[in-house]
């Protein structure tokens, strides 16, 4: 026994040494960096997405870097980023949120990615007053809670879906239509419920399917055997990338017809490619599209921003990595006009930005949401295999016309 | 014997005194550190049913969560209307006052132990008298029920998650936080251990061994097995749920499947740790929770991607090489440390036997 607590007891001092010498923090500029920190999903079920958010944050470092960097009190400066992956979980994100600060001594945060794990991070960074410039956190919720150094560049959940709803109306003589919807139990997808169910109110349409579908989702064959018997006018589902992909493979199985069919995430989850003429005539909500025509310094427009993507990465850049890249410009743009390094200097400067970026315009609101810029939709059609994303929503940037109804599954070829 | 005692109190003061210096000494590290304290408790509580009881329960992780989503919305449902807080579309913004947010605490604690415990009861009425995998299957059903059942209720926030209260502002000091969820966390540690030592020194410990050892016999020996049973899973129960509401005024946010009810991760962590260290002891738990937490907090992020494929390994080498954990292991090795006395004659005897 003697032996034992012994070692036990000298284990705990090595330990202990070992830790105290571990915490010495380092700088939130490290010579000529300035280091941000950002807990991303690389593993579970946000995985691809959180890929695409890492990659348009790295696009964006590496473009800003060469392009001269950041240049605060004459001194130029690069971003450097400290990644670590929360797993899709939000209680290890909070932790890891945690550990970027504390341990890391990172003074700057970029978002994680999806709502919840935004919502998880953002206690934290408020407890310490680290500004946040998140890019895929658009839960409503998160803007009405008073958060102070939370800043988000693109447009709230609430807002993705309720033009189609507006559309459907549009297209049914004004008249309030019968809408099906299924979403997945997670912030986000729910927040894009409340915005449906807002719409639905003030248009008089009516819901008539208002299903929850389990996370991980991989089966909503119920949903659609209902959908069949009732045949409503508008679907809407959303799920992030395996709500789309499941919608689209067990619509096109079991042959549901249905006017229309409105949707996100479906450019994350390439669904023109992945499941090509099956995927036709979905509606899809989007914060960017690269026809869009926002122009800055660094990335041109958004064509040249998607073919530059593609070179590096070897895809076309979703939503998800134009708004994760925009994000760093956010953050440059507010370190040089704060001119300092300074915490509350640098908040100060997040929220008097106005800027364009190729993405869009940014200005945020008293909430932290960005108010400057719409929402778009866009529809999947078709040229023989050749299935393309065409912008159809709202009528400025749209390069086609909306196609309604979507032929029956009978006449389609 | 009281040699022995002295040791032990070195031992206890020694690590109380580091307990308490930790979050000085390390204060970055303080997140960390309350983690472990609640993996220790779980793992510690789980040893009560898998280790000594005999019966493998995945269940516990539906006492953390229920104590989790009781303890914020006592807090909150104390001071304001619980279902305006979660709603996401609504634009009010309530704020706990410093004296608020710690009665809520406090009153919304002591719901998060009680109601566990009854509820485990219930529960335990109904399902104990299942055995072997058979219960291990049942139990698995539990939690993930319960993440789906909580997903779909409103007024907790239902898929939207739970924003915890955030802590009070007034509250100037950025350390105050961790400091007062480490404390929290470590008392309750403290209370555990104690409660678990007392429980190892008493009858109800050999009530509980012999239900493992042979459930029939011990029935036939005219013990109620089943009220033992109940009680046991009660008293792991009241410390899962004190360690669930903990973790969520520190984690902030609740969300049904991910964090409360998470099977996945907590739930198969707390078997994990008690087998590593060794289940069926008192230290055992305690060492494989500590272990497991500085592999992962060591390894998970130098192995970015890996970590559930070296997760996965571990657990194969655990099953493999340490079946009866670290502290089974050491027990094999150097018997006489654990107050075995080995008759070395009988030991030769048996080898040239062979």
């Amino acid at each position: 026994m003697n032996k034992l607590v012994k070692l036990f007891i000298t284990s705990i001092s090595a330990i202990t040494l070992a830790l105290v010498s571990f915490t010495s923090s380092f700088a939130k500029v490290e010579g000529d960096y300035i280091v941000l920190g950002s807990a991303i999903s690389l593993t579970g079920k946000y995985s691809s997405n959180g890929v695409h958010t890492q990659n348009g944050y790295n696009m964006a470092v590496d473009r800003i870097n060469k392009m001269g960097g950041v240049e605060v009190q004459g001194k130029k400066y690069k971003f450097e980023i400290i990644y670590y992956d929360d797993e899709s979980n939000p209680k290890r994100a909070a932790q890891l949120a945690e550990r970027l600060i504390k341990q890391d001594g990172v003074h700057y945060m970029l978002g994680p990615y999806s709502s919840g794990l935004t919502k998880a991070i953002a206690p934290v960074t408020e407890k310490y007053k680290i500004p946040m410039v998140e890019a895929n956190g658009a839960s409503r919720s998160l803007f009405t809670k008073g958060y102070k150094y939370l800043f988000a560049v693109l447009s709230p959940a609430n807002q993705y879906l309720e033009v189609a709803i507006d559309l459907a109306v549009e297209k049914n003589g004004g008249k309030g239509v019968r809408i099906a919807q299924a979403f997945e139990q997670d912030a986000f997808s729910q927040d894009v419920r409340l915005g449906i169910l807002d719409a639905a109110k003030r248009t008089g349409s009516e819901i008539i399917i208002d299903d929850k579908l389990p996370k991980e989702l991989n089966d909503m064959a119920a949903t659609l055997a209902k959908v069949k018997a009732t045949k409503p006018d508008v679907l809407v589902v959303s799920g992030h990338t395996k709500g789309a992909l499941t919608a689209i493979r067990q619509i096109s199985e079991m042959k549901v017809d249905v006017p229309m069919l409105a949707m996100t995430h479906c450019d994350a989850a390439k669904l023109s490619k992945q499941h090509g003429k099956k995927s036709e005539y979905a509606l899809c909500a989007s914060q960017w599209h690269k026809n869009l025509s926002y122009k800055d310094k660094f990335f041109g427009g958004g064509k040249k921003y998607a073919k530059d993507f593609q070179k590096e990465f070897g895809y076309d850049p979703p939503y998800q990595s134009a708004e994760s890249s925009a994000a760093l410009l956010v953050f440059k743009d507010a370190f040089e006009r704060a001119n300092s390094f300074d915490r509350d200097a640098v908040r100060d400067a997040l929220v008097d930005t106005e800027m364009q970026t190729f993405y869009g315009n940014i200005k945020f609101g008293p909430g932290g949401q960005n108010v400057a810029k719409p929402m778009i939709l866009f529809q999947v059609r078709c040229k023989g295999d050749d299935c393309e994303n065409r912008v159809v929503a709202p009528t400025k940037w749209a390069s086609d016309k909306f196609y309604h109804p979507i032929p029956k599954w009978s006449e389609r070829s | 014997m009281n040699k022995v005692k002295q040791k032990d109190l070195i031992l206890y003061s020694g690590l109380i005194i580091l307990g308490l210096a930790a979050p000085f000494l390390f204060s970055a590290f303080k997140v960390q550190l309350t983690y472990l304290c609640v993996l220790i408790v779980l793992a510690m509580t789980w040893n009560l049913q898998g280790g000594e009881m005999g019966y493998n329960t995945f269940g516990n992780i539906l006492f953390y969560g229920l104590g989790m989503y009781l303890t914020a919305s006592v807090q909150v449902g104390m001071f304001f209307p619980l279902a305006e807080w979660t709603e996401s579309g609504g634009e009010k913004t309530f704020v706990h006052t410093t004296a608020q947010y710690f009665q809520g605490i406090g009153v919304g604690l002591l719901v998060s132990a009680i109601v566990p415990a009854i509820v485990a009861g219930a529960i335990g009425y109904a399902i104990l008298g299942l055995r072997g995998h058979y219960f291990a299957i049942c139990t698995l059903g539990l939690g993930i029920a319960a993440g789906e059942i909580a997903g779909g209720i409103e007024i907790i926030g239902a898929g939207q998650g739970f924003t915890t209260p955030p802590f009070p502002a007034e509250i100037v000091d950025t350390e105050a936080r961790g400091k007062f969820f480490y404390f929290l966390s470590f008392a309750l540690l403290i209370g555990t251990f104690v409660f678990v030592k007392y429980i190892y020194g008493s009858r109800f410990r050999l009530i509980l061994n012999a239900i493992r050892d042979n459930e029939d016999k011990a029935e036939a020996m005219g013990i109620q097995t089943m009220k033992y049973k109940i009680v046991g899973w009660m008293c792991s129960a009241f410390f899962c749920g004190l360690a669930g509401g903990i973790m969520g005024g520190l984690i902030g946010y609740i969300d049904s499947t991910d964090v409360a009810f998470d099977g996945r991760e907590m739930g198969v962590f707390m078997v994990l740790m008690a087998i590593l260290g060794g289940k069926g002891t008192l230290w055992g738990p305690v060492i494989g929770a500590t272990l497991f937490h500085f592999f992962k907090e060591g390894l998970w992020t130098l192995i970015l991607g890996w970590q559930y494929v070296a997760l996965g390994v571990l657990i194969v080498v655990i099953v493999v090489y340490f079946p009866e954990g670290l502290m089974g292991w050491l027990r094999e090795k150097y018997p006489e440390r654990f107050g075995e006395v080995i008759d070395e004659k009988d030991r030769k005897a048996q080898v040239e036997l062979k």
